[in-house]
């Protein structure tokens, strides 16, 4: 691999955020192949900070700061990138947010700069985010996932309300439905119907990509 | 009335109560309520909670404040209608009533405190001085309220749970008892943060709590070694209160992974690593309480108390 795409991998494996603008920067300045960097550089830096937050080595704030870091860079890539090649993001679209009555937000913004990261065109429609809400941004946004995020035993059956509603209106077929947060489980996601659990940011971006990646 | 939890400590080991929010649920809580909200529309079910418990043999029981410090009750829609001196005193005042109706038994009311859902720098913008503001004015409103000792439960961030100690510090002498909530990871216990019991052990005890420990994550199995790895850190005594297992829930109804018997026996495991009290979290019930309580006498009696 190419000296250039080590710093690039390192930048957001260290969550320097500062290093990573400065290299994509460069990358912009010097007409570096934007895709490549992205994919070789970047993007191992932020799968490497997933393994290392599967490792246990990683905690909360290097997975944060990683995230970070990877998001700033792509913020001044991805412009540039779809004046290249009128980038297709082609790995699917979904709308994510924290249920109604429910304000942690960490978890849920984590997966959805993870998912941006990893290629996915992501809608975080934020916290405390109503049934309807949810139904009617992933309508009009054209998505097909709804991944919802519930972090108390008291707001996680907003996650079953979801479900219904889409059963009701005739129109669950048309979206999968993933459950996260803290009191949610494979068993909870079986029992409201949901299409899939995953117990961390790492584990959601391998669980879309083989429910939604290659729509 | 003053108690020495000290003292209460070396003549038996303390029974906390278990867990709320599922509690709630089977009451009936709402779509649209959260669970600080009943302190104000549906007082006589919290009471009736508390009660449960009491009669299931808990010597100490918590308060329905956990999301209510005004940091977290701001963000929500429903939260924000609710001012948090006025939740925090009348929940205190409400659970205070429960022990009244058992005159032969000691039980005692622990403030609850749990995390703001804000975090630190670099994950979040919290800064200390909000979140120890915000933990000051629960504690000082649970306080006057009639609390006799107070409970920072489920921290994920060891800082956090030190602004929260010492906020309480600031506006109260009453014992305050500190848990954080641990996973474990392939190298060890670690909190989301990446704290370690041992961290936890020398921070919160130079930081004068009078209790320290865990809840929340990890279910009673697991927290058998979590207990081992903590006592091997400190004399500071050390509560526990481990998750029956993932709640799942079907059709209103809650379903636990573990019986309130396999959920004892553990209990009793921990016990045995060194642990001073015990209770229960998510997904525990009066009956799982009922059943360690059982556990504890016959413990009680091996030992000669």
């Amino acid at each position: 691999m190419r000296q250039f795409y080590e710093e690039c991998k390192q930048a957001v494996i260290k969550g320097d955020s500062d290093l990573a603008q400065r290299l994509a920067t460069e990358a912009i300045d010097k007409k570096e192949p934007i895709l490549d960097v992205i994919e070789n550089g970047f993007v191992k830096g932020i799968e490497e900070v997933g393994r290392l937050w599967e490792d246990g080595a990683f905690f909360l704030p290097e997975l944060v700061m990683g995230a970070e870091a990877i998001k700033k860079a792509l913020s001044l890539l991805n412009p540039v990138l779809a004046e290249q090649q009128k980038r297709n993001f082609g790995k699917g679209k979904l709308v994510i947010g924290t249920v109604e009555g429910d304000i942690h937000d960490i978890g849920k913004t984590l997966v959805s700069t993870m998912l941006s990261a990893n290629g996915f065109e992501v809608y975080d429609l934020g916290f405390d985010v109503g049934v309807d809400i949810f139904i009617e941004e992933a309508s009009k946004r054209g998505v097909n996932c709804i991944a919802t995020s519930a972090l108390l035993t008291t707001t996680m059956q907003k996650q079953r309300k979801i479900v219904e509603a889409l059963k009701e209106r005739g129109i669950r077929k048309k979206f999968r439905v993933i459950v996260g947060g803290a009191p949610c489980s494979r068993r909870w996601a079986d029992e409201i119907g949901a299409d899939g659990y995953a117990k961390d940011a790492v584990a959601a971006v391998k669980l879309i990509g083989e429910l939604i990646g290659g729509s | 009335m003053r108690f020495d939890l000290k003292e209460l400590l070396c003549k038996k080991i303390l029974l906390f109560d278990g867990a709320m929010g599922t509690m709630l649920i089977d009451a009936g809580l709402g779509e649209n309520e959260i669970p600080e909200s009943w302190v104000f529309s549906r007082g006589k079910d919290l009471l009736d909670i508390h009660v449960k418990y009491i009669e299931a043999g808990a010597d100490i029981i918590q308060t329905n404040t956990f999301g209510a410090n005004g940091i977290k009750l701001s963000l929500s829609r429903y939260g924000a209608m609710l001012d948090p001196e006025e939740t925090n005193r009348k929940a205190a005042a409400i659970a205070r009533e429960a022990p009244e109706r058992f005159k032969d038994r000691r039980v005692l009311v622990a403030g609850d405190i749990g995390p703001t859902g804000q975090f630190f720098s670099p994950v979040g913008s919290l800064r200390e001085d909000e979140a120890r503001d915000a933990f000051r004015q629960q504690a000082r409103a649970l306080d006057q309220g009639g609390v006799d000792l107070f409970l920072i439960e489920t921290m994920s961030d060891l800082r956090e749970a030190v602004e929260a100690l010492r906020g309480v510090k600031e506006v109260s002498d009453k014992p305050v008892v500190v848990e954080l909530t641990f996973d474990k990871k392939p190298r060890g216990h670690f909190t989301l943060m990446g704290n370690t019991p041992r961290e936890a052990a020398e921070i919160l005890g130079r930081e004068g709590a009078d209790m320290i420990g865990a809840n929340c994550t990890l279910g009673s199995s697991p927290m058998i070694g979590l207990a081992r790895e903590l006592r091997a850190q400190t004399d500071i005594p050390l509560l526990f209160q481990p998750n029956a297992g993932q709640p799942v829930l079907t059709e209103g109804k809650t379903h636990y992974t573990q019986s309130p018997e396999d959920f004892a026996g553990d209990i009793e495991k921990i016990v045995r690593e060194g642990a001073d009290a015990v209770g229960g979290c998510c997904g525990t019930t009066p009956e799982f309480i009922r059943v360690v309580r059982g556990k504890l006498e016959d413990l009680g009696k091996e030992r000669g108390e």
